[in-house]
């Protein structure tokens, strides 16, 4: 048999447990030494195995504790290190939420310095719809609506925003507006919600809004099809008109290239200053100085569920409503002395 | 005596139908219906042999409906995991459930009732979180899979408008997870790595196969209802049901996920084409509210009990090796405080 042909490639690389040889074993010691300098030399022949032979034995050994079972506890301990293991009914989780709002939080006190004024007219308990104006391309106005009532709300009331269908679409965004408490805007989710007696937030301008050109800046676009009033009426809900002022600026959209968000799935793409020309830098929104106000809550309580049927009675309110937070944007305008420092 | 028929007894669910049928009101007060016989360890079930795919199908149920004295039908016979065979559970469910409507109304039975998906809402994007019974089913689905129970339900419901003697009830039954569950999603999942769509974490409910026993018993108990949901106590979402199992996931983006998994399916090797992406990606979750007020129907387990009485069947030396890590625990935790 050919010795040099059969190579023996020891397994473990452990060092072999050696028996004491006495000196009247000279030539057995020899041997052994032989052999040891033999097996040394098919170790280093190894050390050239090649990548794929080298990453197969690791996988297979658990090399440096490398092996699937130990990753997989190693993306569960990671996945929950912040996200709790039970949600609420509507996917809503604690700790993300909680994970999160150090970056919110500076976002709100840092960033974009929020003033929020009016609070004290969001309800103390029970149901209650803030309605506001939407711009800023990403949905960051309904987080910081949504940090303005936590923060400044003397009931440190939650307030759940109802995000637009296409950012419930997109991936990232998706789980993380649904975790950090908000619900995809349907009428099925909202009165499901005021019904329980929740807060919630609004932007009937819809795709309209937060898309909006940076010339039509606080012009507020069309709100939908009044489908907000209807669910107020049916609910006999307060509406909270807001008013937010500077999320406009963050994202100045001067061109849409919506032939390129077409074959992404994204009703329009926005061509800002920065985006996309400066890469991942053009998704950092401008630091402008924002202001949150909210104003008195309008009563929809004398009208009875039944009217949320009546078509021309639900638009009226919905236009009174769009021209009460116009007025309100435009009032915050007209005081407003800089985009930056307000 | 009127006797209960039983379709599909070789199906998962409908073997645990038909034994709960015969540990409660007897052997004789069943016929199992199917072209397999069935579990031997049921002594004494009649066994009707009816293959729902055959033309004369309907006449054959007629005639076993007369024999038997059928006056309630529990339509069992779905296929829960998608076979590569479109036409034969096209057969099978849509034009299956047609021959079987038309043999209850003509045959004199009075309730029929018929297995269900949640997943006939269809997943996606623009669902509400908690989906009614008045919500129209997914009709133009892109998966056969779905267009074939949709389809189904269609025809037992025409049936039940033209002949007001037949009444029919059907339950939608949320994904059932538990122990002896074995579908294309445990497959999918008993590997060491599991494929998610990436950026995506839907909420998902998975049932009890006891609650859904539970179900059948209390429609049944209860009468013709229409369509009802049949759904756990809580939802849980995708990823935290995968780690809590303890899977290696991989994040595929969506754009390349469809392809990869139509070429995946059509290759043989796949579990599933790619139209059930969408159930990683959007959620279909039911609401069970209609259950509860007009069966009484409560569940007892939540989507996390079902898929940890999973585990512990599937892997039962893994669940033990946990339970006993947290019984350890929960003993040193109690030691600590004692001592404090």
């Amino acid at each position: 048999m050919n010795r040099e042909g059969a190579k023996v490639v020891p397994i473990s690389g452990r060092p072999r447990r050696r028996r004491a040889i006495g000196p009247e074993n000279e030539e057995l010691r020899q041997r052994l030494a032989e052999l040891e300098r033999e097996i040394s030399a098919s170790r280093s022949e190894r050390e050239h195995e090649g990548l794929l032979v080298t990453a197969a034995r690791m996988l297979q050994a658990g090399v440096l504790g490398l092996s699937w079972a130990s990753l997989a506890r190693l993306q569960r301990a990671l996945y929950f290190a912040w996200h709790s293991e039970e949600t609420d009914e509507f996917g809503g989780d604690r700790r993300f939420a909680e994970t999160l709002e150090p970056v919110l939080d500076f976002l709100y006190a840092v960033w974009w310095r929020v003033e929020a004024t009016g609070t004290e007219h969001v309800p103390a308990e029970g149901p209650g719809l803030i309605v506001a104006n939407h711009s800023g391309v990403l949905p960051y106005d309904g987080l910081m609506v949504q940090l303005a009532v936590r923060h400044e709300h003397p009931a440190k009331r939650v307030c759940r925003m109802l995000a637009l269908d296409m950012f419930a679409l997109l991936p990232v965004l998706a789980p993380v507006l649904s975790k950090s408490g908000s619900v995809r805007a349907n009428p099925e989710n909202a009165e499901r919600l005021l019904r329980q007696g929740e807060l919630l937030g609004v932007f009937p301008e819809g795709v309209k809004g937060v898309g909006k050109h940076y010339r039509d800046r606080y012009r507020l676009a069309r709100f939908g099809r009044g489908g907000f009033v209807r669910i107020a009426l049916r609910t006999g809900t307060p509406i909270i008109p807001c008013a937010v002022v500077g999320a406009e600026e963050i994202h100045p959209v001067v061109a849409k290239a919506d032939w390129v968000g077409r074959p992404l799935g994204l009703p329009y793409f926005p061509l800002t200053p920065t985006f996309p020309w400066l890469g991942p830098l053009g998704v950092v929104p401008l630091p402008t100085k924002w202001s949150i106000d909210f104003g008195d809550p309008i009563d929809l309580g004398g009208h009875g569920p039944e009217a949320a049927d009546d078509p021309i009675l639900v638009n009226r309110i919905s236009e009174q409503v769009r021209s009460i937070v116009q007025k309100m944007v435009d009032g915050r305008l007209a005081r407003r002395r800089s985009v930056w420092f307000g | 005596m009127s006797r209960i028929a039983v379709t599909g007894t070789a199906s998962f669910l409908g073997a645990r139908i038909l034994r709960r049928l015969v540990e409660a009101r007897g052997a004789d007060a069943v016929v199992a219906l199917d072209i397999t016989s069935p579990p031997t360890t049921l002594q004494g079930v009649r066994h009707r042999l009816v293959d729902l795919t055959l033309p004369g199908a309907d006449q054959r149920l007629v005639d076993v409906f007369d024999e038997e004295h059928v006056e309630t039908v529990v339509h069992a016979a779905f296929f829960t995991t998608p076979r590569r065979d479109g036409a034969y559970s096209h057969e099978l469910e849509s034009i299956g459930t047609l021959h079987l409507a038309a043999a209850a109304a003509a045959g004199g039975v009075k309730h029929l009732l018929v297995r269900s998906f949640t997943a006939v809402y269809g997943a996606n994007g623009q669902n509400p979180n908690f989906l009614t019974e008045e919500r129209r089913p997914d009709s133009g689905a892109r998966l056969a899979w779905v267009r074939d129970k949709v389809e189904a339900e269609e025809h037992a419901f025409s049936f039940a408008r033209r002949y007001p003697a037949l009444g029919v009830t059907v339950l939608r039954f949320a994904p059932l997870l538990g122990p002896g569950v074995h579908t294309f999603y445990t497959r999918i999942f008993s590997k060491r790595v599991v494929p998610v769509v990436m950026g995506y974490d839907p909420l998902i409910q998975l049932l009890h196969p006891d609650d859904a026993l539970d179900a059948v018993f209390a429609a049944l108990a209860k009468g013709p209802a229409g369509v009802v949901n049949v759904v756990p106590k809580s939802t849980m979402t995708l990823l935290t049901a995968l780690h809590l199992a303890d899977k290696l996931t991989v994040a595929v983006p969506h754009v390349v996920a469809y392809p990869l998994a139509d070429l995946w399916w059509a290759s043989g090797v796949g579990e599933a084409p790619g139209g059930f992406i969408d159930h990683a990606r959007f959620l279909f979750v039911a609401d069970g509210e209609k259950a509860r007020r007009e069966l009484g129907f409560q569940p007892r387990y939540t989507s996390r009990d079902a898929l940890l009485a999973y585990l512990e069947y599937r892997y039962p030396e893994t669940a033990r090796r946990a339970r006993e890590q947290r019984e350890r625990e929960e003993a040193e935790a109690r030691e600590r405080e004692a001592q404090a």
